[in-house]
Order: C-alpha cells, then sequence, then structure tokens
C-alpha cells in the first residue's frame, strides 16, 4: 500500500529566504504523524503546499497523494484529493447555524432552494455520529472554540477528507477540550482517517503520534517511531545549530540602575482572559534583555501592554525608571522614555503612504513645536536626516514614500522613529524578521551602540541563535508564564527550547 | 502611482477650463463681472464647507450632517438677530458657540463610544434638520430688520473697494512670493530637490495674473466680495494646520495609518474630536454666509451641502479613505463644482436636471478617488 501523502525533495524558495530545503516526508492511511519544529522551521509552509495555497509550480520536488503526483492549483484541487487543513483560525461563518457550516457552500438542494429539513437531518446525524452534543441550528459563534474545531473536523470528513491536517489545533483549548479532541483523532484513526498533527506541546505529541517528523531550518532532519520519540531527542534534532559570531554583542563593561522592572504582572486580554500570569523581570541601563517563547507565549503581548496598548492588567506593577507606571498609554510611555519598535512594519509601524521623513519625526514632533504651534521644520529636518544617516537607511531621501523601501529599510525607519523620542528603554519586536543579513548586521550593531549609550533593550526574537548571540540574560515565556530565566553563561538551546515547551509542566 | 496622480493634478484644470469654455458659449453672461463675482460668493461658501470636511475626510471620518447644521446655525443666528432683537455680532458669536457644542458632542460620540461617524451624522443630518425647522417655525426669518444692514446681511452684500481689493490682492501675492522663496532656499540649504528659479518665477506669475484678473473683473462690478476674503483666510488657516502643525500630521497620519498612529503616541481622540469642533466652526460660517446670501432662513438653506462639500475634496483629490489630500485641491475641486452649479442655473436648467448632473459628479468623483489609489494603503 502506497503512502497517503509522500513528499520527495521539496524545496520551495521565496525572495531572499529558503523556506523548505529538500523535505521528505510520508503519511502512511490510518497514521497520526506529528511535525515538530521552531517557528520558522518550515512547519506552516509545508501545509500550505499540502493545501494548494502555494499551487503547483511554486516549488520543486514532488508531492505524491494515495500514489499519484499531485498538482494542486489552488485550496479546491487540495480538498478534491481528501486533505483538509483545520488552521487556528478557524474558517466557520459565526452568523450561521452549525449546519450551514457544516454543508458551506454545498447546501443539499430540492430545485432553486435550500433543501433546510434535508441540511438538518444529515447535519443531526453527523453530530450524533460525532457525539457532540450541539444543535445543528445554534449560532456558529456561540460554540466554544473546542465544539468549533470538531465542527469543522464534522465538516471536512463530510466532504470524504481521507487526510487532517491540524495546525496547533490545542493552542486554545483547555485541558479537558484536548483530551475530547485527542479521542475524536484516535477514532477516526481507527476508521483509517489520517492526520498530520502540528503542535509545540510535547506531551500531548507522544500521547498520539505515531510518528514524528522534526523540521529545522527549513529541513527534514529526522522521522522518529514514537518509540524513539522523547522530549530530549525531539529537541536536540530541533535545535542542533551551531552560534557562530554572527552575532557580535558587545556589552558594556558595567551596567546601571534597574531602568524596568515588572512584578508579578498579570494582564488579561481584550477577551477578558487571562492571557499572561506572573510575570517578573527587570532589565537595567546598558543590559540587552532577551525574551522568548514560542508561538503564542505571548511576547508579543506583554511589549504591547507595557507600551500600553494591549490588555487590561489584573495584577502586579511595573516600575519605569523608579516610578510606579500603573496606567500604561502609548503617549505617556514615549514621554517617560519606554518606546516600542513593532513587529509588523507595515499594520502597525509605518503610514506607508507617507515620505521617510513624515514617519521618523511623527512621534516627536513635540520636540519640534515653536510658538503658536508651528513645527519648526528646518529643525525637524535637520533631526531627520541625522537619524536617516546614522542609520544608513538607503532610500534616495527623506522624501522617499516608505511603501516604496525594502524590508531592512523599512525597519530602520521604525526603529528610527523610537530612537528619535530619545529613549531610555527601547522593546523591539522581532527587529530583524524578514530583513537580509547586511541589514540584519547594522541592527546588531545598533542594539550594541544603544546598550553602550546606557539604555535597556528589551528584545523579542523567534530566532534563538539570536536571541542567545544578542542578549544579556533571557527571559522565556511558555503560555503566558514564565517558563525560565537564563543568564548568559547559562545559555543553550536545548535548555531554552525545553523552557519555551514547559508549558504543560505549569498546568495551565 | 505615480501618472494616475499627476493625471488627476491635470485633469482638474483642465475639467474647470472646459467648464468655463462650455457655459461662456453658451451663454456670453457667465464671464461677465456681475456672474462671475456671484459665481465667486457661490464658490467661497461651498469652498468654507469643503475645508472643513477636508480635514475630517484626511482622518478617514466623514460628516453627512454639514449641511442641516448650516441651515440650523444660519437660522438660529438668524432668529437672535431679527425676532429677539439681539446685535448681529452677538448673534453670530452665539450661532459659533452652538455649532462647536454640537460638534463637539458628535465627535466625542464617535470617538469615544466608538459609533461610526456616517451613523452619528446621518442622525445628526435629521436631528439638526427637525431643530432647524423648530428654530424658525417653518417660516422665513430675514437675517436684518426691514432694510437696515448689520453685520450679518453685510456678509454677502459688502464689497471690498477697488483699491482696498488691489491692495490686498498685492499683499497676499507679496506674502505668498516671499513665502515661495524662503521655502526654496531652506530646502537648498537641507540639500532637497528644488523646481529651477524661472518655474517658481512662471508659477508667481501666473498665480499674480490670475489674482489681479480676478480683481480687476471684481472691481468692474462692486469689488471682491468679503466671502472671498473670509474662504482666503479660512484656506490659510486650515493650510497652516494641515501643512505646519503636529495637529495637520496627526490628521495625515491618522487617516494613513490608525493603528501606527496609536503606536506612535498620536492622541487620537483628541485629533478626531478637535477635527470635528473646526468642522463645526467652518458649519458655522458657511451657515452665516448662506443664509444671508439669501437674504433670509428657509427651510431649504443648506440643503445637500453635504454632498456639494464632500464631492468638492473628492475632486480636488481628497482620499476618502484618509491620508491623502492637499487645501489646493479642495479649492480647484470647489470651484469646478462652483460654476457647474452656477453654469447651470444661469442657463435656467431644469432642477431635475441639476439634480442629476450633480449625482453624476460626485459619483465620477468617487470613481476616480478609487481608480486613482485612494486605497492607497494597500498599496
Amino acid at each position: 500500500m502506497p503512502p497517503l501523502v509522500e513528499a520527495r525533495g521539496l524545496t520551495k524558495r521565496f525572495p531572499g529566504v529558503t523556506a523548505l530545503r529538500d523535505v521528505s516526508f510520508d503519511l502512511r492511511p490510518g497514521e497520526i504523524h506529528a511535525l515538530c519544529g521552531e517557528n520558522g522551521a518550515g512547519k506552516s509552509t509545508l501545509i500550505k503546499l499540502l493545501a494548494g495555497i502555494h499551487p503547483h509550480g511554486s516549488y520543486e520536488g514532488e508531492l505524491r497523494v494515495a500514489g499519484a503526483e499531485a498538482r494542486f492549483h489552488g485550496v479546491r484541487d487540495a480538498e478534491t484529493a481528501g486533505i483538509a487543513v483545520i488552521t487556528q483560525e478557524l474558517a466557520l461563518v459565526d452568523g450561521l447555524s452549525v449546519a450551514e457550516n457544516i454543508f458551506l457552500g454545498r447546501l443539499p438542494r430540492r430545485g432553486a432552494r435550500v433543501d433546510w429539513l434535508e441540511t438538518h437531518r444529515r447535519a443531526t446525524a453527523l453530530l450524533a455520529d460525532f457525539g457532540l452534543d450541539v444543535s445543528p441550528e445554534a449560532e456558529a459563534g456561540t460554540l466554544g472554540i473546542g465544539r468549533k474545531q470538531l465542527v469543522e473536523i464534522i465538516r471536512a470528513l463530510d466532504k470524504h477528507s481521507r487526510v487532517l491536517v491540524l495546525d496547533e489545533p490545542t493552542a486554545a483549548l483547555t485541558e479537558r477540550e484536548v483530551d475530547v479532541l485527542l479521542e475524536h483523532l484516535r477514532r477516526l484513526r481507527a476508521q483509517g482517517t489520517a492526520c498530520i498533527y502540528i503542535s509545540h506541546r510535547l506531551d500531548e505529541v507522544f500521547a498520539i503520534a505515531d510518528r514524528v517528523t522534526v523540521l529545522r531550518d527549513g529541513a527534514s532532519v529526522a522521522t522518529l517511531p514514537r518509540a524513539e520519540a522523547t522530549a530530549a531527542s525531539v529537541i536536540r534534532h530541533m535545535v542542533g545549530r551551531e552560534i557562530t559570531d554572527q552575532y557580535p554583542r558587545r556589552a558594556p563593561a558595567s551596567t546601571g540602575p534597574v531602568l524596568l522592572a515588572v512584578n508579578g504582572l498579570h494582564v488579561a486580554g481584550p477577551d477578558g482572559k487571562t492571557a499572561l500570569q506572573d510575570i517578573s523581570l527587570e532589565v537595567r541601563a546598558g543590559e540587552v534583555l532577551g525574551i522568548g517563547g514560542l508561538m503564542g507565549a505571548g511576547r508579543t503581548e506583554l511589549l504591547l501592554h507595557l507600551y500600553g496598548v494591549w490588555g487590561t492588567r489584573t495584577a502586579g506593577s511595573v516600575q519605569l525608571r523608579d516610578n510606579a507606571y500603573p496606567n500604561p498609554d502609548p503617549r505617556e510611555s514615549i514621554a517617560r522614555g519606554l518606546v516600542l519598535a513593532t513587529e509588523d512594519r507595515r499594520r502597525h509601524g509605518l503610514v506607508l503612504g507617507e515620505s521617510v521623513g513624515f514617519n521618523l519625526s511623527l512621534p516627536s514632533l513635540r520636540r519640534f513645536t515653536r510658538a503658536a504651534g508651528r513645527i519648526d521644520q528646518a529643525a525637524e529636518h535637520a533631526e531627520n536626516q541625522r537619524m536617516f544617516h546614522a542609520l544608513r537607511v538607503k532610500a534616495p531621501g527623506l522624501e522617499a514614500r516608505t511603501a516604496g523601501l525594502s524590508g531592512g529599510n523599512q525597519q530602520k525607519v521604525v526603529l528610527g522613529k523610537a530612537l528619535m523620542t530619545a529613549p531610555k528603554v527601547v522593546m523591539l519586536d522581532e527587529p530583524t524578521r524578514g530583513i537580509d543579513v547586511g541589514a540584519k548586521l547594522e541592527i546588531y550593531e545598533l542594539i550594541n551602540r544603544l546598550t553602550c549609550d546606557g539604555l535597556a533593550v528589551l528584545l523579542v526574537s523567534s530566532e534563538l541563535p539570536e536571541l542567545m548571540g544578542l542578549s544579556d540574560r533571557i527571559v522565556m515565556l511558555a503560555g503566558g508564564r514564565v517558563g525560565g530565566v537564563f543568564e548568559r553563561r547559562e545559555f543553550s538551546q536545548e535548555a531554552l527550547l525545553a523552557a519555551a515547551m514547559s508549558r504543560a509542566n505549569a498546568g495551565m | 502611482m505615480k501618472n494616475p496622480a499627476r493625471l488627476q493634478t491635470l485633469a482638474m484644470p483642465l475639467a474647470l477650463i472646459g467648464i468655463c469654455i462650455f457655459f461662456a458659449l453658451r451663454e456670453s453672461a457667465f464671464i461677465g463681472p456681475r456672474n462671475l463675482t456671484q459665481l465667486l460668493v457661490e464658490f467661497s461658501i461651498t469652498g468654507t464647507l469643503a475645508l472643513g470636511m477636508f480635514m475630517i475626510l484626511l482622518t478617514g471620518q466623514i460628516d453627512l450632517s454639514v449641511g442641516s447644521g448650516v441651515g440650523l446655525i444660519g437660522g438660529l443666528a438668524a432668529v437672535l438677530a431679527t425676532q429677539q432683537a439681539w446685535p448681529a455680532p452677538l448673534a453670530l458669536v452665539a450661532g459659533t458657540l452652538v455649532a462647536v457644542i454640537l460638534w463637539a458632542l458628535m465627535g466625542a460620540l464617535i470617538v469615544r463610544h466608538r459609533i461610526p461617524a456616517f451613523i452619528i451624522t446621518l442622525g445628526g443630518l435629521l436631528v439638526f434638520k427637525g431643530l432647524f425647522w423648530l428654530v424658525i417655525q417653518n417660516s422665513t426669518v430675514p437675517v436684518t430688520r426691514g432694510d437696515q444692514d448689520n453685520l450679518y446681511s453685510l456678509l454677502t452684500t459688502y464689497y471690498l473697494p477697488a483699491p482696498a481689493g488691489l491692495v490686498l490682492a498685492a499683499g497676499v501675492l507679496g506674502v505668498l512670493g516671499l513665502a515661495g522663496w524662503r521655502s526654496r532656499s531652506a530646502r537648498i540649504t537641507h540639500g532637497l530637490p528644488v523646481a529651477a528659479p524661472g518655474t517658481l518665477a512662471l508659477r508667481w506669475i501666473a498665480a499674480a495674473g490670475g489674482t489681479l484678473g480676478l480683481v480687476l473683473v471684481c472691481n468692474q462690478f462692486r469689488g471682491l466680495p468679503l466671502p472671498l476674503v473670509i474662504l482666503a483666510a479660512t484656506a490659510g488657516g486650515v493650510f497652516f494646520l494641515t501643512r505646519h502643525t503636529p495637529f495637520g500630521r496627526h490628521l495625515y497620519a491618522i487617516g494613513g495609518n490608525e493603528e501606527a498612529a496609536v503606536l506612535s503616541g498620536i492622541p487620537v481622540p483628541r485629533v478626531l474630536i478637535t477635527a470635528y469642533v473646526l468642522m463645526g466652526v467652518a458649519v458655522a460660517l458657511t451657515g452665516f454666509m448662506t443664509t444671508a446670501y439669501s437674504g433670509a432662513s428657509t427651510t431649504t438653506v443648506g440643503d445637500l451641502m453635504e454632498l456639494d462639500a464632500i464631492a468638492a475634496c473628492v475632486i480636488g483629490g481628497t482620499a476618502l479613505r484618509g491620508g491623502r489630500g492637499t487645501v489646493f485641491g479642495v479649492l480647484a475641486g470647489t470651484l469646478i463644482m462652483a460654476a457647474l452649479l452656477n453654469g447651470m442655473t444661469l442657463l435656467a436648467v431644469a432642477p431635475e436636471a441639476k439634480f442629476i448632473a450633480r449625482g453624476v459628479v460626485l459619483a465620477l468623483a468617487v470613481w476616480m478617488d478609487v481608480r486613482l489609489g485612494g486605497g492607497h494603503a494597500r498599496a
């Protein structure tokens, strides 16, 4: 019997990055096969290939489904071939009923009109089959995430999917919901449905997977049968990268006073659920504090909250330059010397339709405002020009529109914007994501310069080697809590990753 | 991106010239001093309102209530000045205060309670219309008693004496020239690209020719109409605000990328409410002028002016999504709208056809906005 899905030598390149290199992978009928890897190891890209989102021809290598070569040109082709992908962003329409969602796009018809009786009869039968105690007429939006996920699985199975791809299905589930989901998956496996299961929670992976494939830097480095898969072996395969001297951290000889101290911070997200729990950390003048963690660990949320744009503080305190800072707000943060350079620069960082100069001075206009509220454009220009040269932004000039710059240069403008406010504490969220090596090095140098000037830096990065190379200390977050704190001499990829995956042990 | 934008800057003067030639050929009185003066008054009235709307649109918001507001505020001042016998200046100040309060209230509702501007100002359109008719008791309220002049009636009946108009024009041209030259030398000091001196001089000569021609034509009738002076002052103020103050930068930033604006520490709620308050001031000025122009407040004053103001902005290159637009564009767009309406009135075009023409122009303007990159944020 041929494998249900087989990937041979898949390579997928994006401009400037190779997301997958020579990946081989196979999925047998009736198997649950887990994919593990750090952020950016290539899991999402592989799934997108399987789902037809990256169409045939945009990659090299061969993808075979049930023995025959698959040439997907879109999501529909993948669905026809029996592959259903269920992502974290569930694809249910909240305003429609459960039954309508199950049959979305193919509601049973009688003539020109929808056969509602048949729709509900069949939906009831499917829900009963699954042991799901939900009315087919219930609005999908009223279900919890766990039940929504099961409705999506029912929909996928009713489309005769043979392969379920679950991307981080348990990230938002409670312990109990996780058990229910895993139980259903085992039952489906017994019935012959195969499943590709992606999760950061290793205990879950070992509880359900028949085999585990580890991806690292876009390559498939090992496929382990369950018997051989242990936390230690999987983590060893996930890291195993050399740290070279491409991260030239030069810490100043001595550090100064504590500039930012966070004590027992609890934060509720916009949905009212606790998102950050009992976070404590401090950073001194001249220090780089690295903040690591897997996707969804709460790194970005922590920075956004400290800056004053995310979540509600339910407990704990923040001291900024020796003053309590109970009600953060961006304007106030900037005034107090705390600044944030955001991760998604196109969405949050820049006014793309405007010029480099416009963006650079936007948060610091107060400094250039003279009598009658007039902006001293000469002074503003001089300061913009200084920052433009200091950061070596490669653009025709201050009047160039930011939309036309490369990622690295846009990032420099975002950093320049932050630095022009004359901050004391700089929070950098993924400052090197998606930019080329040369620009990365310049940003590393810049971070060194900042700490030498007595600034404190909070650095969030998904790349462990970068985090280890640049930080003086690292706080690993796991599931919204501190998973571990490491001094520079204690840095090792294994230890950091184990701390990042400690969520299950923390008993969420 | 660049070419279509250039196309738009070229399309505007061409459209304006085309419209003028068309009407002048059909009715030579169109370019006579009397009609041109009238056209300028109408231009000034719509332009003042459009300049207020411009700042709202820059942020990506909208205000549909301004037409009713124009009627209400003008009517209120008329009632105070005649029926209540308040001194006219006091009536005008009171009307302005009421407008400021009403628009601050709408702005607060939109910003603090996150109700879409479209709905709040649509509500405002109806509420203000109702209040308006209550205030004037569905009747006609003249802006002055008998045929005495007061400050209110003088708003559109006063003309600057010929020499004063010339002196004013010369002054404005002097300031413009000086400002242009100073900005050019400043750009040179900072190593920025500048236009050749010849181009700059040519531009100034064109502006000077236009301005002086305007004054001379007006002087053939009665002189520069006061509304034009009010518009010029408003335009100068809005230009200063949008180009030279943090408030103006913030308007562009909010319209261009509101999330980035918040993260840059811009007090978005305060900026938006301020924009609405300024809109209120523009509504009051427009209300006084348009009511004075009709001689009295009647139930139809201000009807549909919100659409004329929005159309003027959009024709002039202001993006409905926010973040793009200039004062000069708004003035040019207003001139096109005003010339169109004035010409049709002069040719005694049926009101039915006028409505249709206005609607078509509005739709065309928005179509151009969408086609020519009103969605620049997605570029």
